[in-house]
């Protein structure tokens, strides 16, 4: 068996209100891919910013090449050896490969100029090395994105890295590139590197994974060789958890009425035909995995984004809709994930956030806004939606997360829109507050609202919907009735398994 | 005495004083830098003889008044998260054109709307290159002050022309003329006072105004809430080039000539009062009342420095100072204000 790289032994970390890691175990060898996998929130970034230097564990031992290690910063890490790949590319587009590679740590001359004779020989030898045809002279910016991540990778083992963590490196991937860096990590691994691979695309580990370890909220729960493990048992390790009580009771009837109906939306590269209908007084569920493209098509339907083909029609009518305002003008709204960059103007106070979207309604002649109004409509939500605030005027970057998300809802409620589309509505929420949203909206499909709900978290999908979507890669999947589903079945259609699954039968 | 210096403060600051943004807090800001503003002025005159007079009070009022206008105007395009730059060149486009017209014999009411048209057209085509060709607001002012310059200096020869007498109306007479000791109190500093007023009112009140502050705070919850991005921004622009425009006739009247190579880099003492009245650079926050307090530091202190004997140079030495003090400070306390 393979030397032992690293040991990570009952490691814990909370945060403020969260546990993030309980006494989590985890082991590398040299040579191998490791692949990490839980949902969101089950720990996995924690551990990886642990292992590189960025957090300090509250307690427990990692011990690397046989010597327990306790880094006091990623660059303590990095020099030791622990190289990481982030999910963003930490490049520079304006610089060359060479320069990229060695940015901070450029040869010099003698003279202390910087030799980039030197610089670009030593990089053009480690890209020879890991099979590379790039020019390290070639400015960055002027590469594919797949290349620029093998770029990553060639810094990061620059530095002589024997760990190299990669956290969904293949998000921004396409097929073929993804093949490429699969390559790449074979290389590595026939050298002796040890490989820590975190995906949430579990169809993709078959390719590549030794082994494979589970976590869930923050615990360890499981390791295997990947090939004695099935996906079905990956699954529910992954999800194991009970749905207790973290739902409020059902409220709403969906009633028969087509509210909305969205027919063969398609969007060049991002959407791919899809087609769906919305009734009224539903909550209807949209899952997938990062990448499938749910935050896009809500864009598309929102008119933020364009589209390429298709149509919407709101009880029967076409809708012609080519900007945020259209959909706005037909009771359409989106509650982006990104509160505080897409929802709310965070400088500027409650009552005008309220307002934002339907400011005539507390104007005056001559466009003049009437503070009164705007004030009393402003008193309305905070009462009905519970806003916790010092005041009405007070400004929202100083609300809670769970405060702030109510504020955008509020603003959608003051516009009367009659169908809700939340992007990740708990995101960056704590529990008490996520109940409160649950609850509002439960009420508002409850009062004939239609409510399109993307999450990636399954239980939110699970205990809240009517029926739930599931993308995968720009394509609708499944359509599936949320009482007689599972999280199995809906991850199977999430990765895409149903799709090879029927290919394989043909 | 304290009636002139009642007169001097146009109201619109006492109507930007509870809060721009709407809440307590901000408008603390705005008074701060108003008891700084008062502290000036109470320095000058205790050390400054002759300076808390009727007539020097007047005077001060007038000089600052084209600043103050262009500080107004130039504080929508920050407060939307631009710049404008073309300012000076507009000024000196609007003044000459509508001397031009009263040349060419249009009766002078007429030349002056024809040279604030000017201006709003400039205004639009910046707003019009910055919403359609996408470009920074930097740049695409940048290149309108160069155009307008060139267009200005082209169609003079770079020369300066003497106006009909009657255009120096508007620059030169007074009201409440009294006596020797008080001599009237100077049309411009009339159209300054109603200038704020009515863009003070206009950036607080109405829909225009808090789409405004909404697009500079965040553009894309703008955009997704609705509001018509680009039409506030034309808008923003049109009203600084109305105001450099309004500034041109101003001096142009005052002086009773074109000045095709005036108003270099008045933008920049614009910008100055601005963001020495609490504009941010960052956009979604600043009010016409800064703008105009702004305004009015930058005129205290180069009246009050003069009659103490310090030199242009020196002036713009101190000015400096307070620009990058102003703003170290607003800083110091957004950020304490956030982290809350």
């Amino acid at each position: 068996m393979a030397e032992t790289l690293l040991q990570v032994q009952d490691v814990s970390k909370g945060f403020p209100g969260v546990q993030a890691l309980d006494k989590v175990q985890f082991e590398l060898r040299r040579g191998e891919v490791h692949a990490l996998v839980g949902e969101n929130g089950a720990g996995k970034s924690t551990l990886m910013k642990i292992l590189s230097g960025v957090y300090r564990p509250d307690a427990g031992t990692i011990i690397y090449k046989g010597k327990a290690v306790h880094f006091q910063n990623s660059r303590e890490a990095a020099a030791a050896g622990i190289g990481i790949i982030y999910q963003e590319l930490n490049l520079v587009p304006h610089l060359t490969v060479a320069q990229n590679i060695y940015i901070g740590r450029e040869p010099r001359t003698w003279l202390g100029y910087i030799d980039d004779r030197k610089m670009n020989v030593d990089a053009a030898a480690l890209l020879a090395k890991l099979n590379l045809n790039i020019d390290p002279t070639i400015r960055l910016n002027q590469l594919s994105v797949s290349k620029q991540q093998m770029v990553e990778i060639a810094k990061a083992l620059s530095k002589d890295s024997e760990i190299l963590i990669m956290d969904e490196p293949t998000s921004a991937l396409t097929e073929s590139e993804i093949d490429e860096l699969f390559k790449v990590i074979h290389g590595l691994r026939d050298r002796g590197v040890g490989i820590i691979y975190i995906s949430h695309r579990l169809d993709e580990l078959k390719h590549i994974v030794d082994r494979i370890t589970i976590f869930r909220d923050g615990h360890y729960i499981a390791t295997s060789d990947y090939n004695a493990i099935t996906m079905e048992e990956i699954i529910n390790k992954m999800v194991g958890r009970k749905l207790e009580n973290l739902f409020p009771p059902r409220q709403n009837v969906p009633t028969g009425k087509k509210l909305l109906e969205v027919k063969h939306i398609t969007r060049t590269g991002i959407l791919k035909d899809i087609s769906f209908d919305l009734f009224e007084g539903e909550i209807l569920g949209i899952a997938g995995l990062m990448g499938a493209g749910r935050s896009e098509l809500a864009r598309a339907i929102f008119g933020a984004d364009p589209i390429t083909s298709g149509e919407i029609l709101r009880d029967g009518r076409k809708l012609d809709i080519r900007s945020p305002a259209d959909a706005i003008r037909h009771g359409i709204a989106y509650l982006s994930e990104n509160r505080k960059e897409e929802g709310l103007a965070i400088k500027m106070a409650l009552n005008m956030n309220v307002t934002m979207a339907n400011v005539p309604q507390v104007s005056r002649r001559f466009a003049i806004i009437s503070r009164n109004q705007e004030l009393q409509a402003t008193r309305t939500y905070v009462d009905e939606l519970d806003i916790r605030t010092p005041s009405l005027e007070q400004l929202v970057n100083n609300l809670s997360g769970g405060n702030q998300q109510k504020v955008v809802v509020a603003k959608w409620l003051f516009r009367d829109s009659r169908i809700l589309i939340f992007d990740e509505p708990t995101r960056g929420i704590d529990v008490g507050a996520k109940y409160a949203i649950y609850e509002l909206i439960g009420k508002l499909a409850r009062e004939g609202v239609g409510v399109i709900m993307i999450s990636s978290e399954l239980p939110e999908i699970l205990g809240m919907t009517d029926r739930v979507l599931v993308l995968h890669e720009g394509r609708l999947t499944a359509t599936l009735q949320t009482r007689a589903t599972s999280q199995e079945e809906i991850l199977n259609h999430a990765a895409g398994l149903s799709l090879e699954a029927a290919a394989d039968q043909n | 005495m304290s009636n002139e210096l009642q007169m001097v403060a146009p109201p619109a600051f006492k109507g930007g004083l509870p809060a721009g943004l709407g809440t307590k807090k901000l408008s603390m800001d705005k008074l701060m830098i108003f008891v700084a503003f008062v502290a000036l002025f109470i320095i000058f005159s205790l050390t400054a003889r002759n300076f808390f007079t009727a007539r020097n009070v007047l005077t001060l009022a007038l000089q600052t008044s084209t600043i103050t206008i262009m500080g107004i105007g130039v504080t929508f395009t920050i407060i939307t998260g631009g710049i404008d730059l073309s300012i000076g060149s507009i000024v000196a486009l609007s003044g000459t054109l509508a001397v031009m017209a009263a040349n060419a014999g249009a009766p002078i009411w007429l030349s002056m709307v024809l040279g604030l048209l000017s201006g709003v057209l400039c205004g639009l085509l910046n707003g019009v290159i910055i919403t359609g060709l996408k470009l920074p607001p930097f740049i695409a002012t940048l290149g309108m002050m160069m155009v307008a310059r060139g267009v200005v200096l082209t169609i003079t020869n770079a020369m300066s022309k003497p106006a009909p007498e009657a255009f120096g109306h508007l620059g030169n007479d007074t009201l409440f003329r009294f006596s020797r000791q008080f001599p009237g109190i100077a049309y411009p500093v009339f159209i300054m006072i109603i200038t704020a007023i009515v863009f003070g009112f206009f950036l607080r009140k109405t829909r225009m105004g808090r789409y405004t502050y909404a697009i500079g705070s965040n553009e894309e919850a703008s955009r997704l809430s609705g509001i018509k991005v680009t039409r506030v921004k034309l808008v923003a622009y049109m009203i600084c080039g109305f105001c450099a425009a309004l500034t041109g006739i101003i001096l142009a009247s005052r002086m009773v000539t074109s000045q095709p190579n005036g108003g270099i880099s008045y933008e920049l003492n614009a910008i100055a009062a601005s963001v020495i009245g609490g504009t941010s650079l960052m956009g979604g926050i600043g009010t016409v009342g800064g703008a105009v307090i702004g305004s009015f530091i930058i005129g205290v202190l180069g009246v009050g420095l003069t009659m103490q004997g310090a030199s242009y140079f020196v002036q713009q030495i101190v000015i400096g100072l307070v620009v990058i003090a102003s703003v170290a400070v607003d800083q110091i306390r957004y950020k304490k204000k956030l982290v809350q």
